[in-house]
């Protein structure tokens, strides 16, 4: 299922899950059955056995302090017997692969584990229709295969009825027998994906894979829905191998002329934890006034620490973080906030006022700043003036990050830092997200941002750095990292490689691709169908 | 440093008790402690409450309970000889103060107050035993047969307190880069200041509790009567740990009733030794209760003895 957010996606998936209406109350209408019956009269317990749901932020999903204890909880609920518990626990842990943490405690698993166990205690009650919101939003890109593959194989050779909703639809559209489009509160489309790409495509809605809204745009017969299918179409389709282009030279603004200096640099920085663990090693990077930078790496690589480090937030042990030539550890009093904004991973963290407005005058009134307008002209940029007077709490999570941001923004900081803040959006907010930094970096502000988002930082950020364990691996641009690399890289990218040199984002396969079909080189294949 | 005073799974002999037995054992030894009052006595309990520590591999878990049973011992070893007019070796008297009168510092004030530090330090080390040998959940589960709701409530509460103190710092440094300087402002301003923190980690609170009840809702929750999963089995080894408390309990509480435990420190100190029930009944206790610390320590040697019980 797919669809924009607020598009009522995840209410019908409560609905399927039987928790809507007797969990939230409100009015509702038509019926809705199971098997053939009504799904409202069924006992709550039967209900159980029969469809299981797995929510989208593994952290609030779980009870127990232990590992067993939490997959044993639902069918404690259930009110069975010592020893079946016993057997379905122990089967659900060898299935997933949860057997060496079997005595672990749940506060010490990482974000993909503790979303495979919130799996597993759905799985132990086992049901035969499982219901998944937006699962691996909160994952990184390893733990969100690792959970992809579990769903298929569940699917494959269990036989479990699936329903699926997912934003980040290149990694799953394949699976997928139906595809269904939400809008509105209303199912507008319903169909296999082959069609369904067409239809989107034709409507112009952008949530299909990248791939498939290439191809069909192109006008290619078939829109492919892998890589792999879409690499065979492309190969038979050029009958001159076009000559690979010079890796794209387009630099970002030059950085290099000595008459502008640094606005942040950091040099020589080390990092270590209070606990021994030696989190940054040698970090040298400068960021000029304009850039838009982003830092892409594993979980654990440091980015989350580098930028705290850049934000003041913690103090390095050796190096300096020098923003606008000053060290901001060695002044007496510190107020880095000022200069830098920083927007972390949870914007829930900022809010506590009773209305939007009041949250961007908290922040200028702790820094003794006057409100000359620029309240009004945030909350106008950033599409917030009709939420002005609504409680920041009442607000979705994409506007909550909005006000999040605006809060920041209020002191007119030249320095942009932003911890992961494409985490859990869907499409559109991105897009507005990332024409909003670019138009500020084209202002003169410099942004700094992680995300595990390849394809968001090819479309916005001219500048990537690569991280691994604590070091800076790459630094350069989107085309020199992303381009070369063969793993890092866009579903795109992955499509053109070695065919067509050079393309990482959609608009830059339309443009390259497109007059190649016109002058004849390449041929469209595949039959329609 | 906070995780070290927590339980950690290492597969000592300790931790692969039966709960029940674990928490007999430990109760016996609080029981004493509060109970026997010969200085002797308490330091014989303190023994073996170090060993016990020693053999479940926390001696740096307990430095950290040290430091704090430390100061407040010598808090009550300062304090108590000032403010105890009672004993009859006078060591030194001090300047009259309006009030209070004279006060008298006297050895049998001093002798008590160092029993009493004693004392302390045996049953916070006795929660530090507890800590690093039972593991918090099956202690609750023990509960969960007659108090299933508050053994649940309970349990979220000890699963989020980790997550909740993570989220207080990065709301913390979220308003310190807002501009909140919590250094700053008098007394009162900086309770608004930390109660805003607060304030924020309630809102985020209650809406994640909305979730992990939609959550516990979705997995048949309050659909009927719970059972309740417990991987625990009763072995042999718990059988010796159960008796060998209940022998110390049993001979602890028969040699107080005739007075072997007890010592009186007021008007004046008594005789330590009294005769050789005393000694013998300290040796029968203190042999019962290190059973445990002697079994560890045997099955660590002899793997034959750990197949065995």
């Amino acid at each position: 299922m797919a669809g924009e957010s607020g598009s009522g996606k995840s209410s019908l998936a409560r609905v399927l899950a039987g928790l809507i209406p007797d969990f939230y109350g409100g009015r509702f209408g038509g019926k809705v059955y199971f098997q053939g019956r009504e799904m409202r009269g069924m006992d709550r317990r039967k209900l159980a056995r029969q469809v299981g749901m797995v929510f989208q932020d593994p952290e609030k999903q779980l009870v127990m302090t232990g590992v067993e204890a939490e997959i044993a909880f639902g069918l404690e609920n259930l009110g069975l017997p010592q020893k079946e518990m016993f057997r379905r626990v122990a089967e659900v842990l060898s299935f997933l692969g949860l057997t060496e943490l079997r005595q672990e405690f749940t506060s010490g698993l990482s974000g993909g584990q503790k979303q495979k166990l919130a799996l597993a205690a759905v799985l132990a009650m086992q049901p035969q229709v499982l219901v998944l919101d937006e699962p691996t939003s909160q994952l990184d890109p390893v733990a969100a295969e690792d959970f992809f593959n579990l769903i298929k194989r569940l699917n494959e050779e269990l036989g479990f009825t699936i329903v699926l909703i997912e934003q980040r639809l290149e990694r799953c559209f394949h699976l997928a027998d139906r595809v269904v489009f939400m809008e509105g509160g209303r199912i507008v489309q319903d169909d296999v994906p082959v069609q369904a790409v067409r239809w989107a495509v034709r409507s112009g809605k952008a949530l299909v894979p990248p791939v498939a809204r290439l191809f069909s745009v192109l006008e290619f017969p078939s829109p492919p829905v892998t890589v792999k299918e879409g690499r065979r179409q492309l190969r038979q389709s050029f009958s001159v191998r076009p000559v690979s282009d010079e890796p794209d030279s387009r630099k970002i603004p030059t950085s290099t002329s000595t008459d502008r200096s640094p606005l942040l640099e950091i040099k020589n920085l080390w990092f270590t934890y209070a606990n021994g663990r030696e989190a940054l090693q040698d970090i040298n990077l400068r960021v000029n006034p304009g850039e838009f930078v982003a830092i892409l790496g594993e979980n654990g690589a440091g980015k989350s620490t580098l930028l705290k480090n850049m934000a003041g937030l913690l103090r390095p042990g050796r190096g300096k973080v020098l923003i606008k030539e000053s060290d901001i550890n060695k002044k007496r009093e510190r107020y880095p906030g000022r200069l830098a904004a920083y927007l972390s991973q949870n914007p829930n963290d900022y809010l506590f006022q009773d209305t939007v407005e009041d949250e961007l005058l908290f922040t200028l009134k702790n820094f003794g700043m006057e409100d000359n307008g620029i309240v009004d002209d945030l909350l106008e940029e950033l599409q917030l003036s009709c939420h002005r007077r609504i409680n920041p709490r009442d607000l979705s999570s994409g506007e909550r990050q909005r006000v999040a941001l605006a809060s920041v923004l209020v002191t007119g900081p030249e320095l942009l830092l932003l911890d992961e803040p494409t985490r859990g959006l869907d499409y559109h907010l991105k897009a507005g997200l990332g024409i909003f930094l670019a138009e500020r970096a084209a202002a003169g502000a410099s942004v700094v941002l992680t995300t595990h988002d390849v394809e968001f930082a090819a479309e916005y950020a001219p500048r990537v750095v690569m991280m691994f364990a604590g070091r800076i691996v790459s630094d350069g641009t989107r085309h020199e990292i992303l381009g070369q690399s063969v793993f890092y890289s866009t579903q795109i990218g992955k499509l053109c490689r070695g065919l067509c040199d050079g393309i990482l984002t959609f608009d830059e396969a339309v443009e390259k691709i497109r007059p190649l079909l016109s002058s004849q080189t390449v041929t469209r294949t595949g039959t329609e169908k | 440093m906070l995780d070290k005073l927590f339980y950690k799974e290492k597969g000592l002999f300790l931790q692969s008790l039966h709960p029940l037995a674990a928490l007999a054992y430990l109760g016996t030894l609080l029981v004493l402690a509060l109970v026997f009052t010969n200085p002797l006595y308490l330091l014989g309990i303190l023994l073996v409450v170090v060993l016990a520590i020693r053999a479940s591999d926390g001696l740096e878990a307990w430095e950290s309970y040290l430091k704090i049973a430390l100061f407040m011992m010598v808090m009550i070893m300062l304090i108590n000889p000032l403010v105890s007019p009672a004993g009859s070796t006078i060591i030194w008297q001090g300047p009259r103060i309006p009030v209070f009168g004279r006060p008298t510092v006297s050895l049998e004030a001093i002798c008590y107050g160092a029993a009493m530090g004693v004392r302390l330090l045996s049953i916070i080390s006795i929660f530090c035993l507890y800590n690093l040998v039972v593991h918090p959940d099956k202690a609750l589960n023990l509960f969960s047969r007659f108090a299933g709701k508050s053994v649940l409530v309970i349990s979220l509460a000890t699963r989020m307190f980790p997550a909740m103190v993570r989220e207080l710092e990065n709301i913390r440094g979220v308003q310190w880069l807002r501009g909140v300087d919590f250094s700053k402002g008098s007394a009162r301003e900086k309770v608004r200041k930390y109660s805003s923190l607060v304030n924020i980690l309630l809102l985020s609170s209650l809406e994640g509790s909305l979730e992990t009840a939609e959550s516990m809702q979705a997995r048949a929750f309050g659909s009927g009567p719970r059972t309740c999963f417990s991987r625990n089995r009763w072995r042999s080894r718990d059988t010796l740990f159960l008796s060998g408390s209940a022998c110390a309990l049993g001979a602890g509480l028969w040699g107080l009733f005739n007075g072997f435990g007890s010592f009186t420190f007021y008007p004046r100190l008594d005789y330590l030794i009294s005769g050789p029930g005393t000694v013998a009944l300290l040796l029968i206790v203190l042999f019962s209760l290190s059973v445990p610390v002697l079994i560890g320590w045997g099955c660590e040697r002899w793997p034959y003895l750990n197949s065995k019980i």
